[in-house]
């Protein structure tokens, strides 16, 4: 068991192409952080320096107390699952487990010993002595995450394993690895471009874009407060709703403005908060919020406080969920949003309808792809 | 990347070592060394340890010795023999084509091989070969003329009418086996065994079959004329019993016809030129494929024009090798046969399986007829299997040629390729290496060219 | 004989199966066609092998032969050292054929597995002289041959041919195929260079260096040239020069020279039919693709 610390990671490929800049994180004792993000926005190769299969051009990374840099991938005591499992296909199940302790000399009765355990854990026992081109998607994924255990490393690494399976057992998978963590409470860095995986997985994720890190926090919190309009875009499905507009005055209390559909009095109880909606006052800015802040008028779950938070908007198309539905509308400027309300029959689509936007549920952001959330920075 | 880029470069040169070694001394070193001595008047008879005389820089006299020099009546005289040899290649690519799409086509039990069905018919063909071949061996009445040859009372050719029937009857028992034994295999293996039974002369291409050809290009006793022979009395016959005119006004005509055809291909190219480099190479195709077909209907006019004059005398199988006019000929038949069920095959059969179905499926439902969907699917879709193997054939073509010629015929001036004038000139006689070497970077040249021609125009059509 | 993986056939409907059948049985026909031509000349190769001296030349019109000769199988090897002859081919190409895929497979690693810096402008190098014809390096070949004292010996005919810029670049072509992510494992499971060549990399190209090794065996089972310029030593023959020399002494025995051709003829059918599978697949994987 060991602890990670990477401080001011960075990778330049050739001279010239930066995939890394600036990567600081400290990973605790038997932590499971996950790294997210689009594809291309690093990870992948911050996880393969960890590993070893990448030179670090600039800065250190510690695992268990030990500068790495320069240390075999093999002498790191870490052991990885790569997406496409990186079974070796001339080898039995049992030989694919077996391989890395027979490189390091270890006594056959305890590689055998290790390897049933391993197999027993995952269920796979009776796989032993297939060949891997005889294995299903699972079955090959349990395989490559066997390998991985008996090694007994300090560090688990696994890069997208689950995006080779389907859907439904991806799913399943995903429960099993957290629950393997919770019983084997090894330090786990996961790398991912599904925002779900990540929030299911992680003690805690790291949010990446073009090399850097947005935002490290629990999944909650990532949800709740992101950092900016990247992060707040990425995590969550349908994703955010943003409306451009400016920020005005009305008595005491500031209010988001966008063209002359939407007049939101945003909540300022906080006392930062409101002085920094004062300073943006005049200024374009960005609301943002998430389609299960919106719900239907006629449901009437909650009454608008000052009646300013009704939106009229034209819904084009309806997708059902089951207890859900995706409402697919369009402002008066033509911009499309996306509201998730609780399903009923008949629900009207090509019409004119009032939805209410939660004013406790929406984010205010800078302009920009990167611009920060005023309303709700991180704590 | 693990490790420093000074430990990698130790570790791939550890194993590129024994490898880069061999390549350095006998590839990358001789290739210069080569040039170097193509300039040169390296000679192993003039410069050896009984000689001192030290090895002369001559600039590019060996290149103008060949090319316009004393040597110039052997360079240009092999490199037309070279370039007549190749005209097998084209006949072999269509044929190795030809030979796929039957190889990939549906037939009634090649496809999927019938086992058990193949098997009885085999069975039964083995026993029926069987039988004819005890019936051969079973002593019976000697033929009287032949022990008259085998003892030496008449020769070969006092034989007039020879048991013919009882030749006659082991030829066709015979014809009946081969013929028995392929269908059988056909019906057993599917198309698998025909795949290996038309792969098989290019596999043992090599001097043991070249030797074989030979005697199959016996004039006499060689089963080529002797096949042949019975087909020219056949067509002797036919002749004499038409009119002169039938034959000359079918010359007149199939020549017509042709020509017309040729000419509407060249006005149709011309109407619709594309531009550009493109348009310039479809042109090309197109003036190049009316040229190949006015070629072809012009010889065959002339054989009908003058059959009936040939035919006055009885029409005589070639002596092939032995014959100049026929030595080239043969070795190109030869050649074609050797070649057309080999890697092109393979490689045409590969780009077969690798058109998706659903273009066919598409092509189906769109209307187009069997013709219409090789043309728009299957011959599109194998542009590059046929660019590939065109550049590589060419290359091949203009260094080949040298094994036949000092196998079929013993190095006869008429089957001489550039291949063998390096040969002679490097290894045998003067052993004039430098003049030898010139050789080699003229044909390197040459190859060069072709592939560039290949390219321009293939990277063309395989863009369409 | 192993059958090709199915191939994906468009069934249409109202053609093939359900319509005529004529023009399968036309495709059977034109099959069985050149079928017959192929075999023709071989059926025959036996039969004049068989045949006495004076029943060969009227063998085109008996159409068998009277009485059949197994003898003069055993007659080539006692006209001429054949068993000489069969072992120089085998010991040459053998050699040539373990040395080659050893030293290619190893380069080839080094091209494909391993990040060094000039390992693009190297393999260029390799590359380029891939379109070098042939008979451009015969006649410096031999002048090296000859100064490194290799003239007329085995050494000669095995050494050049044991490095090769085409096997390498077709077995890097191989080895690209696999995945990189494999060497990081095992690396990442304690393997070094050498344990991921033998162990991870080589078991998974074999496919390739079989290939590899059959057209390589071949090629030097049929080599002509080179021996023929290489070699003044009678025990030095290989095959074909041996089958040539045979032809020009004893040309007029057509059944001794039949047999001694037919009999070369057997082991490279031999490895065929044993390898097929991987010769054909090797055939379109290293042309196609490379």
């Amino acid at each position: 068991m060991a602890q990670v610390v990477l401080r001011n990671v960075g990778k330049v490929y050739d001279r010239k192409v930066r995939a890394v800049e600036g990567f600081n994180l400290d990973i605790r004792d038997g932590e499971f952080v996950v790294f997210v993000g689009p594809s291309g926005c690093g990870k992948s190769t911050t996880l393969r320096m960890i590993a070893g299969l990448e030179d670090i051009t600039e800065g250190t990374v510690d695992i268990g107390g030990r500068v790495v840099n320069h240390v075999h991938p093999k002498d790191r005591d870490i052991a990885m699952v790569f997406q496409n499992y990186a079974l070796y296909p001339h080898m039995t199940v049992f030989k694919n487990l077996a391989f890395g302790l027979m490189l390091r000399k270890m006594p056959k009765e305890e590689i055998r010993r290790r390897v049933g355990e391993a197999a027993r854990l995952l269920g796979i026992e009776q796989l032993l002595e297939r060949k891997p081109k005889a294995l299903s998607g699972g079955q090959r994924q349990r395989v490559a995450l066997g390998r991985a255990i008996v090694r007994e490393p300090q560090v688990f690494l696994f890069d997208e394993p689950l995006s080779n399976l389907d859907a439904k057992l991806r799913v399943v998978t995903r429960t099993e690895l957290k629950n393997l963590h919770q019983r084997l409470r090894t330090t786990t860095i996961y790398v991912t471009h599904d925002q779900e995986e990540a929030m299911t997985l992680g003690d805690r994720i790291v949010v990446m874009s073009n090399g850097r890190i947005q935002q490290v926090d629990t999944p909650l919190n990532v949800y709740r407060r992101p950092v900016n309009r990247f992060v707040a875009a990425f995590l969550g499905s349908p994703p955010m709703n943003f409306v451009e507009g400016t920020i005005a005055r009305e008595g005491q209390r500031p209010v988001f403005v966008g063209g002359d559909w939407l007049r939101l009095a945003l909540p300022a109880d906080q006392p930062g908060v409101a002085a920094d909606l004062a300073r943006h006052e005049g200024r374009p800015l960005v609301l943002g919020f998430r389609p299960n802040a919106m719900s239907e008028h006629a449901a009437g779950k909650f009454a608008p406080p000052g009646g300013g938070n009704a939106l009229r908007l034209a819904t084009t198309v309806v997708e059902p969920l089951g207890d859900k539905i995706d409402v697919s509308c369009q402002t008066p400027a033509g911009q499309r949003l996306i509201a998730r309300i609780d399903a009923r029959d008949n629900f009207p689509a090509g019409q004119t309808i009032e939805f209410f936007l939660d004013p406790e549920h929406v984010h205010v952001f800078e302009p920009g792809e990167f611009g920060p959330n005023i309303l709700r920075p991180p704590a | 990347m693990i490790g420093s880029a000074r430990k990698r470069l130790l570790i791939a040169l550890a194993f590129l070592l024994p490898n880069l070694l061999g390549f350095l001394v006998f590839t990358a070193g001789p290739v210069l060394f080569s040039l170097a001595m193509s300039f040169t008047d390296w000679a192993l008879t003039k410069h050896n340890s009984f000689s001192s005389t030290p090895v002369r820089f001559v600039g590019i006299e060996n290149y103008a010795r060949l090319l316009w020099g004393d040597e110039s009546g052997f360079f240009w005289n092999y490199f037309g023999n070279t370039v007549y040899l190749m005209i097998g290649i084209p006949i072999g690519i269509a044929g190795s084509l030809g030979l796929a799409l039957l190889l990939n086509a549906k037939s009634s039990p090649a496809g999927r091989g019938s086992k058990a069905w193949g098997v009885g018919v085999a069975l039964a063909v083995t026993a029926i070969s069987c039988f004819g071949v005890w019936m051969l061996t079973t002593p019976g009445p000697a033929p009287t003329e032949l022990t008259a040859v085998k003892s030496g009372e008449i020769g070969l050719t006092d034989l007039t009418v020879f048991q013919v029937d009882r030749a006659r009857s082991n030829a066709a028992v015979l014809a009946m086996a081969v013929l028995g034994a392929v269908v059988a295999g056909g019906m057993a293996f599917g198309s698998a065994f025909f795949r290996t039974l038309f792969y098989l002369p290019s596999l043992l291409a090599g001097v043991a079959m070249f030797l074989l050809w030979k005697t199959l290009y016996r004039p006499r006793g060689g089963l080529i004329n002797a096949g042949l022979e019975p087909l020219l009395n056949w067509i002797t016959h036919a002749t004499k019993q038409t009119p002169e005119w039938v034959w000359k006004a079918g010359a007149a005509g199939v020549f017509g016809l042709v020509a017309m055809l040729a000419g509407l291909t060249v006005v149709n190219g011309v109407r619709n030129l594309g531009s550009g480099v493109a348009g310039a190479a479809a042109l090309f195709g197109r003036v190049a494929w009316a040229a190949t077909l006015l070629a072809a209907g012009w010889g065959v006019a002339i054989v009908l024009w003058r059959v009936h004059g040939w035919a006055a005398d009885g029409l005589k199988p070639p002596d092939w090798l032995i014959d100049p006019t026929y030595a080239k000929p043969a070795l190109i038949v030869m050649g074609v046969w050797c070649g057309v069920g080999g890697g092109n095959m393979l490689l045409y059969l590969a780009g077969l399986s690798n058109v998706p179905p659903e273009l066919y499926e598409a092509a189906s439902i769109d209307g187009a007829s069997g013709w219409q969907r090789f043309k728009h699917v299957t011959w599109p879709q194998l542009a590059p299997t046929t660019f590939f193997i065109v550049i590589m054939s060419t290359i091949g073509g203009l260094q080949g040629g040298f094994e036949q010629a000092m196998v079929m015929t013993g190095g006869a001036a008429e089957t001489r390729v550039l291949a063998f004038y390096l040969y002679e000139r490097a290894f045998k006689g003067t052993f004039e290496l430098g003049l030898a070497s010139a050789i080699a970077w003229v044909m390197f040249a040459m190859i060069f060219a072709m592939t560039i021609v290949n390219f321009r125009l293939g990277s063309q059509m395989t863009n369409d | 004989m192993p059958e090709q993986p199915a191939q994906p056939r468009t069934t249409i409907v109202g053609e093939g199966r359900a319509g005529l059948p004529i023009s399968r049985v036309a495709v059977f026909a034109g099959l069985t066609l050149f079928g017959v031509t192929a075999a023709v000349p071989f059926v025959w190769q036996i039969l004049m092998s068989l045949a006495t001296l004076t029943d060969v030349d009227l063998l085109t019109q008996t159409g068998f032969p009277p009485t059949l000769l197994p003898s003069n199988y055993g007659l080539v090897f006692e006209r001429v050292p054949f068993a000489k002859y069969f072992f120089n081919s085998f010991f040459v190409a053998g050699w040539v054929t373990i040395l080659q895929v050893i030293t290619c497979a190893m380069a080839a690693y080094a091209f494909s597995r391993v990040q060094w810096p000039g390992r693009e402008k190297v393999f260029l190098l390799y590359l380029g002289t891939l379109m070098i014809p042939g008979v451009v390096l015969m006649v410096p070949n031999f002048a090296v041959v000859l100064g490194l004292g290799m003239f007329n010996s085995y050494w000669g005919l095995i050494i050049p041919g044991a490095f090769s810029a085409f096997g390498t670049f077709m077995l890097r072509q191989f080895m690209l195929t696999i995945p990189t992510s494999l060497d990081e494992a095992a690396a990442i499971d304690g393997a070094g260079h050498w344990r991921i060549f033998t162990e991870v990399v080589l078991p998974l190209a074999r496919p390739g260096v079989i290939v590899l090794a059959i057209f390589c065996f071949l090629g030097n089972y049929n080599s002509f040239f080179w021996p023929l310029i290489l070699v003044k030593d009678v025990n030095l023959r290989t095959l074909p020069l041996g089958l040539l020399v045979f032809d020009s002494s004893y040309g007029r025995e057509t059944p001794l020279i039949m047999a001694a051709s037919l009999m070369a003829m057997v082991p490279p059918v031999v490895i065929f039919l044993l390898l097929n599978r991987y010769l054909v697949k090797g055939i379109q994987l290293g042309a196609v693709k490379g």
